[in-house]
């Protein structure tokens, strides 16, 4: 559609002294015909803005490009009702970086309008998607995290379903005798908080309470997730036979891919089909329909392999801390093999390297049980003695003060020590240790051994979620077995938009944490449902209006879209084209890159509009030694990281473009081709690291973009180019000061070989 | 190197060092900053941190055999850098104090002089004892200027009988130095068999150690390395060599009247014979360092390190005997004849507890140390010391500029 553009260039920040602004004007008014166009200083000052306002009104323009300071400040300033804004920068891309009234430095600028302006054109007319509009809540467990999680948003006014599989609320906080206080002074331990929270559950008529009850199926999507939950029974086994056979088919189907320099998600024809679930529900059940899910199954206990390797298993008084819970609930410490009185207490914590993941094993959560079992022990027994062993003794935050309290108490021996052996002495128990703080071997007689025992979410190979979704019932894994997301800058997040975990499902946690990580997935869930009711994305594109349009008509069918999303937007139709969830949708684009036939378009967002941008560009011919560089960056890190750049003044050649992207997923073979075809020199791809310690904020994007690259060498020797003139580059956003050496890296390169013959054509 | 097994803590022996001053040694969480601290700590095995675990742990052994808790000179360096507050000089001086009162002989003095419940009593045998002098000597003072000793009774010619005194004390100080030495030879016995800490095999014997540690220990060479609470080498010093003054001023003294039978003349006051000159710049050199050590200690506690019974009797014994000497001779100087018998008296006593519990309180220090410290030195342990005249000295200077 045509739109009627306002330009506002922004002559503040040394803009005005470094370029030649009358040209930069003739730009919009000549080759864009914009509408209006004026230039001011600091056009975010609220006088300013009114004339703008004033020629929004007046003009009845329908977009605004704003060319100045970078699109990440000045937001709130520069959003206008109904009008389409775009920001151009030339000030971190442009001034701050590369040398004032230069030759080089006015033909940068004048891209950057031409780029800017051209992506303004092609804006589309498309309202959001606001079909979703459930906002209750479903909790899913009702141990601590989801008692608080769901008195959180029944708090906050939402209507929450709780659903819990045993007949009682309260899960693990039934078994244990005490638990830390989390107030000063912070070394005593209280009887835990259950029944309050029991209570106030029962009492909320706002949480309506599922007891002995599991989720049958979750369908649908983020504002209109449709819920079925069913009594407790051995259906569950069956379930849980079911899908993990059919994650251990998808499993070796992958592996099996892998061989391939390929990654496994994009080399997979078709992802194996789960086997139908019963459509029919003649069984007792119950249906909800919700908007967000929380998920705070918790966990369970996994002995690490290698534990019977100290005769746990072979003696009753060798034991783990799950079960030493449960002989101190009863009082007294009494021995389970004879029942005499316990005196000495060895816990060892159990360091096996042969563990894929020893984090599961070894957490700060095992350091506080032992510290809080020896509490038990010197509590009841003014002559008892407490051997805590550790490979690592963590007690985070205030957990300090009381390991302290534990540390100044004559009765409990600490040291470092690797567990060597545990021998029956007869009337008592002989642990043998190395590698101990006092320097030499250690053997000391106790009367109970306690190992410490693994947390494994209880999500690991059963069925809690059930997801109807084309990419499975479960939530992906990351290799610990946890569910994968950003876990850094995104807790709660999970690659299933609108379901958000929190507890220990998401990693070993103490019961404070659990409660303050309740409250965060809450708030996320609230957050999403009404979000999605107002068609927005959430995090990490909170907010974004555009949705994914298909023309379906074209689609091939190839499933690729389906396959590559990360985040499981798309279902299948029965004529195998895809089935878009919008509210599932995250908007990262990864789709559009991923679509062979480029049917994939967002309003703000689409192959045309970026190959555009690129054939705006304009690229002077061979015999004026003015290489070009198209940049496709990820406008999540990298980005940002250029904007670092200018704001330290580095400088690097002026004949590079930077187009942002959503993310590098979004890469399309088709730019590139238009690119090299129309005479630009080189081209550099910059994403996030990609990897098992991935930072891309959509989880494999930059890792999707650097396989399409490798593919890349069939259009380069189409056009007869050196394959060189293609770099993919993954950038953390604190390495902005490797920028120039990048950039200019590329270019030292690039000056090797011929200009691109395409030139003029 | 072949490694020990360590086997059941001893709780009790943990309670003991915490109630002897060494409450914070829980704290310690083996950072080792205690030894880096240290500067008169060994490079193998050093001070005080294996003893800080082995005190946690209770390993009584291992902490009463080991001779470098005696190279500590209390200095608290360690303390006052140690992190978690768990103060490691104190622990060693508890531990100290363990020592001497394990090595106790007979075992009951160890306990009669370290426990403060047992106060009354152990200040009470000395008092009986100088009582029951009196009542030999009957209460009776001679008019006319003071003077202490009698040399016949009737006519009385000085306050105490001199032969009685002569005897208890000549045989309290035998009784000590007995004891002190039946002590030290078990002390040095445990340190052969038992001693935590790897030696070479190159060893020395009892005397070539007991020399190097004499030139080392006269000087306080050792001492004059700590920084946080250096004054106290001074103050030391001042006692020590005043302490030594005194015992050769009382020797010389007895020798000439006792042995050769001559009477010098008695001179009252400042006096200007060379052995009246010799007694007072001891006797006030000693009264000095004690002074300078009492002060730190009370107003300095986080530098000079806590103070327990164990330290508050000895130094009340010692300062008390001092004070006490010298006012004895001021009184008499100044002519006031009640406060000078009185205080005569009362420095009997102290004089009696100090001889009598040389090997049972604090003061065994300078047999445990004497021998903790040759023996490391026949051991070949502690032998870079002094660290501080070894200094690397400042580079030339057309190496700074260059």
């Amino acid at each position: 559609m045509d739109h009627k553009i306002g330009v506002y260039i922004d002559t503040g920040y040394g803009i005005g002294e470094a370029l030649d602004i009358d040209a930069l004007s003739s730009v919009a008014t000549s080759e864009f015909n914009a509408v209006v166009c004026r230039t001011e200083p600091y056009w975010s000052d609220p006088e300013k803005l009114a004339i703008i306002r004033n020629d929004i009104a007046s003009e009845n323009l329908t977009a605004v490009v704003i060319a100045g300071a970078s699109s990440r400040v000045f937001q709130t300033e520069f959003t206008f009702e109904n009008i389409i804004t775009e920001r151009i920068n030339l000030r971190e891309h442009v001034v701050w970086c590369h040398p004032p009234n230069d030759e080089d430095t006015q033909m940068l600028a004048e891209d950057y309008m031409r780029i800017g302006l051209t992506k303004t054109g092609k804006y589309e007319e498309r309202p959001p998607y606001t079909d979703p509009n459930e906002k209750g809540i479903l909790v899913i467990g009702g141990g601590i995290t989801g008692m608080t999680a769901a008195l959180g948003a029944a708090e906050a006014g939402y209507q929450v379903y709780l659903v819990e599989k045993e007949q009682k609320l309260g899960g693990w906080l039934n078994k244990f005798p005490k638990v830390f206080t989390g107030r000063f002074p912070y070394d005593e331990l209280v009887k835990p908080p259950v029944e309050e929270k029991i209570k106030a559950v029962s009492s909320n008529e706002k949480i309506k309470v599922f007891l002995g009850s599991r989720v049958f199926s979750i369908s649908g999507a983020p504002g209109m997730f449709d819920v079925v939950v069913r009594p407790d029974g051995s259906w569950i086994d069956e379930l849980d036979a079911i899908q993990n056979q059919w994650l251990a088919e998808k499993k070796a189907k992958e592996n099996k891919g892998s061989d391939e320099p390929e990654p496994a998600q994009a080399s997979q024809e078709e992802a194996a089909k789960l086997p139908p679930m019963p459509e029919t529900l003649d069984f007792e059940h119950e249906k909800v329909s919700v908007g967000a899910v929380v998920l705070a199954a918790g966990w369970r206990p996994e002995d690490p392999p290698g534990l019977e390797k100290f005769g746990y298993g072979s003696h009753p008084d060798i034991i783990t801390n799950v079960q030493m819970e449960e002989l101190a609930s009863k009082g007294k410490l009494a021995r389970p093999s004879d029942g005499r009185e316990v005196n000495t207490v060895a816990f060892i914590e159990v360091v096996d390297e042969q563990i894929a993941h020893p984090w599961l094993y070894n957490s700060a959560v095992g350091s506080l049980v032992a510290l809080k079992q020896a509490h038990y022990l010197r509590n009841t027994n003014p002559n008892g003695k407490a051997y805590i062993f550790y490979e690592n003794m963590r007690a985070p935050g205030q957990y300090e003060k009381f390991y302290r309290s534990m540390q100044d108490d004559p009765g409990v021996f600490m040291s470092k020590g690797t567990p060597v052996a545990v021998t029956n002495g007869g009337s008592s128990l002989t642990v043998r240790l190395k590698d101990t703080l006092l320097g030499e071997d250690l053997e000391v007689k106790a009367d109970l051994v306690v190992l410490s025992t693994g947390m494994i979410p209880l999500t690991k190979d059963s069925s809690i979620l059930n997801l109807k979704y084309r990419q499975g019932p479960f939530l992906p894994e990351n290799p610990y077995g946890f569910n994968d997301s950003h876990f850094i800058c995104f807790p709660y997040e999970t690659q299933r938009t609108g379901i958000y975990t929190a507890g220990c499902v998401r990693g070993p946690m103490d019961i404070l944490s659990c409660e303050t990580d309740a409250m965060g997935a809450a708030l996320k869930a609230i957050q999403c449902a009404e979000l999605v009711s107002q068609g927005k994305a959430v995090h990490p594109r909170a907010g974004d209006e555009s949705f994914p349009h298909i023309f379906t008509q074209r689609c091939t069918q190839c499933k690729r879209c389906t396959e590559e999303c990360p985040f499981g937007a798309y279902d299948e139709k029965p004529d195998g084209t895809p089935l878009p969830n919008p509210s599932r949708c995250r908007r990262c684009a990864i789709c559009m890159g991923s679509c062979p036939e480029r049917i994939i378009s967002f309003r703000d967002h689409s192959v045309d509009m970026i190959g555009s941008m690129v054939k705006a560009i304009e690229v002077p011919d061979e015999y004026a030694e003015k290489p070009r560089v198209v940049v496709f960056i990820c406008e999540n890190d990298a980005l940002p990281a250029i904007d670092m750049a200018g704001i330290n003044r580095l400088t690097y050649s002026p004949y590079v473009r930077f187009i942002p992207l959503r993310c590098l997923g979004n890469i399309n073979m088709v730019w590139i081709a238009d690119a090299l075809s129309k005479g630009i020199d080189g081209i550099l791809l910059i994403g996030c690291k990609y990897g098992d310690d991935y930072q891309c904020h959509f989880v494999k994007g930059s890792e999707l973009a650097q396989y399409r690259m490798e593919k890349i060498s069939e259009t380069l020797q189409r056009l007869v180019l050196e394959s060189d003139r293609i770099r993919v580059h993954q950038l953390a956003i604190d390495e902005y000061a490797t920028i120039p050496k990048l950039v200019d890296d590329f270019m030292e390169r690039l000056s090797e070989f011929d200009p691109n013959p395409y030139k003029g054509f | 190197m072949a490694r020990d097994i360590v086997t059941e803590p001893d709780l009790q022996f943990t309670k003991d060092l915490i109630a002897a001053g060494g409450g914070d040694l829980k704290k310690c969480y083996q950072c080792a900053t205690c030894s880096v601290a240290c500067k008169i700590a060994p490079d193998n095995n050093p001070f005080p941190r294996k003893e800080m675990i082995w005190a946690q742990w209770g390993q009584k052994d291992k902490l009463l055999n080991d001779p470098d808790i005696w190279l500590c000179h209390q200095c608290n360096d360690c303390s006052t850098m140690c992190p978690r507050g768990a103060n490691p000089g104190d622990v060693l001086k508890a531990a100290r104090k363990l020592v001497i009162q394990n090595n106790s002989k007979p075992a009951f003095l160890g306990k009669l002089v370290g426990e403060s419940s047992m106060f009354v009593l152990a200040l009470g045998i000395p008092v009986v004892v100088v009582a029951l002098i009196l009542l030999i000597s009957g209460f009776d003072v001679p008019a006319g200027p003071v003077k202490y000793s009698a040399h016949h009774l009737n006519p009385k010619d000085g306050f105490i009988w001199l032969p009685v005194l002569q005897v208890t004390f000549t045989a309290a100080l035998v009784f000590a130095i007995v004891s002190l030495i039946m002590s030290l030879k078990s002390y040095w016995n445990n340190l052969e068999t038992n001693n935590p800490v790897p030696v070479g095999t190159a060893r020395k014997g009892f005397v070539p150690g007991l020399l190097e540690a004499l030139s080392e220990i006269l000087p306080h060479t050792t001492f004059k390395e700590c920084e946080a609470n250096n004054i106290r080498y001074s103050a030391h010093l001042l006692t020590f060599w005043g302490m030594i003054g005194l015992l050769v001023t009382t020797a010389i003294v007895a020798f000439n009247v006792d042995i050769l039978g001559l009477a010098p003349p008695s001179q009252n006051g400042p006096g200007t014979i060379p052995i009246k000159i010799l007694g007072n710049v001891s006797a006030i050199a000693f009264v000095v360092g004690l002074g300078i050590m009492l002060l730190r200690r009370l107003q300095t506690p986080d530098q000079a390190g806590g103070s327990s019974y164990f330290d508050w009797f000895f130094l009340l014994v010692i300062c008390a005997a001092g004070v006490t000497g010298l006012l004895t001779e001021l009184t008499r100087w100044a002519g006031w004849v009640g406060g000078a018998y009185v205080l005569y008296a009362v420095h009997l006593v102290f004089v009696m507890c100090l001889l009598l519990y040389i090997p049972f309180s604090k003061f065994a220090h300078l047999g445990y140390r004497t021998v903790a410290i040759a023996w490391a030195k026949s051991a070949g342990r502690n032998i870079m010391l002094p660290t501080r005249g070894k200094c690397v000295s400042a580079p030339p200077k057309e190496a700074t500029q260059s």
